[in-house]
């Protein structure tokens, strides 16, 4: 059974304009995909509708076979955590600890078991040591870092994650790199960073003006000079004579 | 820092007061709520001429100022603004209320003295208030306001309206300055900007507050509250609620004691006639 499982999604904020069109994937165990495209072509609309933030949809979408609805928001948002594209938007609690104690606290667990989490979401993204530092007293590689590991405290299945290395700077953007490729998790991850992305993950979706354009290996998408430049996007640096 | 930042940093300054491992910290948040409350009906309650009486009540904030170790310098300049309303409201009663009363025979300016009684409770409920609020978080606050069964939404409001400010004073943050980047000759805003700079900053703000709403409902949030734990709480009760403790009774007890002994007795005229007495 697949990890995520996406069939004829089709959305529109109106009737009059569809944002994403019969869009179809899957998503497999512990698969990490890229979506690229440029901008408006729905990326970051996609991620949203996948975990429940933008209703009447048409097409299916399942976690495990478990499909999105109202009732089964609260088992898929514990299977699928979705970071956000602005940190600030994601961290809203006064220090790091709390911030990341945040789900587990809200799904019913010990507190003994909600500091396990903790410990273990900071210990994989490497923020042990900010635990008590406020959040708005952070930079932005930290609050990233921070924002990833709020969501891992709920050991979620799936990360969906919306243009992660945006403002990062080259060392925390490598860091971030390092750290996503250690994670087993599944992950569904939209940018533009094509560097990025050929480093983190094995496979592509490319989308334009809200339908999949291909689907497929990584290395194949991204070196396709004509296929990127018809679709708004441009050779990875890196893969650039 | 300026004005704004200042206002962020004051707003999470005050969220670490509370967070700090203090033992009244560690009361249980419903106790200082009861407490707090059961305080500001006494005081309020007070007939306007009874200065003696009121005095006596400036024991509780004192006791939790010391007890919880709060810098009353601190809760001045952070109550700078709020301190003059309550001297304000005051100031006039000696002018309406020209009446003279006797009191231990002799004759007092009644409106003096209800000038002295309102400024007093008014003093006495804000430093209680800001005792509360410094030693108990805004989580642990709707926790409790939960178990009085104040209805959910109210105090989703509450905490949501609470979490918005310091979204709402970054957004004024970043929108003054990008405004004062291309005005560099300016002080301040011009009018003829106000408008637009006010309305793009609610939208931003509302934009923004639904995205953290977004990001708490990711998260499991569905309007619940749950105690923090701190270092040394005992593990009990599920999601981090602890019951009521010994120690939080004992409080209780003490508090509700004291508060009805200083309202219902003159407790302040006894030590005076005491003291009077002695020396």
């Amino acid at each position: 059974m697949a990890a995520l499982e996406v069939r004829g999604l089709t959305f529109g904020y109106d009737k009059k304009e569809t944002i994403l069109r019969d869009l179809s994937f899957t998503l497999a165990e512990g698969e990490s995909v890229a979506i690229v495209g440029a901008n408006g072509a729905g990326k970051s609309t996609l991620l949203k509708l996948l975990v429940g933030l933008l209703p009447n949809f048409d097409g299916s979408v399942a976690y495990d076979g478990l499909p999105l609805t109202e009732e089964n928001l609260p088992a898929i948002r514990e299977k699928a955590g979705f970071v956000f594209q602005d940190s600030d938007n994601q961290l809203f609690m006064s220090t790091v600890y709390e911030d990341i104690a945040f789900a587990p606290r809200n799904y019913g667990f010990l507190p003994e078991e909600v500091d396990r989490r903790v410990e273990r979401a900071m210990e994989m993204t490497r923020t042990s040591h900010l635990r008590d530092k406020q959040i708005y007293k952070m930079s932005g590689g930290e609050k990233k870092l921070v924002s990833i590991a709020t969501v891992l405290s709920m050991t979620p299945e799936l990360l969906l994650m919306d243009e992660p290395t945006i403002a990062l700077d080259p060392r925390n953007r490598r860091n971030l790199i390092h750290i996503l490729n250690t994670m087993e998790q599944g992950k569904l991850i939209a940018s533009h960073d094509l560097d990025f992305v050929l480093d983190c993950c094995g496979r592509t979706i490319l989308m334009a003006d809200g339908a999949i354009v291909c689907d497929g290996d990584t290395q194949d998408i991204l070196r396709d000079q004509k296929l990127l430049e018809a679709n708004g996007l441009e050779l990875p640096l890196s893969l650039m004579g | 820092m300026n004005k704004t930042e200042r206002a962020i940093y004051e707003v999470d300054q005050l969220h670490m007061l509370a967070m700090r491992d203090q033992w009244v910290n560690r009361i249980h948040p419903l106790v200082k709520f009861v407490v707090t409350l059961l305080y500001l009906l006494a005081v309020v309650s007070f007939h306007k001429y009874d200065v003696a009486g009121l005095l006596g009540m400036m024991i509780y904030p004192m006791a939790l100022f010391m007890l919880a170790d709060l810098s009353f310098k601190e809760c001045l300049r952070r109550l700078r603004f709020v301190l003059p309303l309550v001297f304000f409201m005051g100031i006039f009663n000696p002018l309406f209320d020209s009446n003279r009363i006797m009191l231990n025979g002799e004759a007092y300016s009644a409106g003096v003295l209800s000038m002295i009684t309102l400024i007093l409770k008014g003093c006495f409920c804000i430093f209680a208030s800001y005792g509360l609020i410094a030693t108990t978080t805004i989580e642990e606050l709707c926790y409790a306001l939960r178990l009085l069964h104040v209805p959910k939404a109210l105090v989703n409001q509450f905490l949501l309206t609470y979490r918005y400010i310091s979204l709402f004073l970054g957004e004024v943050h970043r929108a003054t300055q990008a405004y004062l980047l291309r005005a560099p000759k300016q002080k301040g805003i011009r009018i003829r900007a106000w408008g637009p700079f006010v309305g793009q900053m609610l939208l931003r703000s509302i934009d923004r507050a639904g995205e953290v709403y977004e990001s708490m409902a990711l998260r499991g949030y569905r309007g619940e509250f749950y105690l923090q734990k701190r270092p040394g709480d005992p593990a009990e009760g599920a999601a981090g609620k602890t019951r009521g403790r010994g120690k939080d009774l004992l409080y209780l007890c003490i508090w509700a004691a004291l508060i009805l002994l200083f309202r219902l007795f003159p407790v302040v005229v006894w030590i005076g006639g005491l003291a009077r007495g002695i020396f």
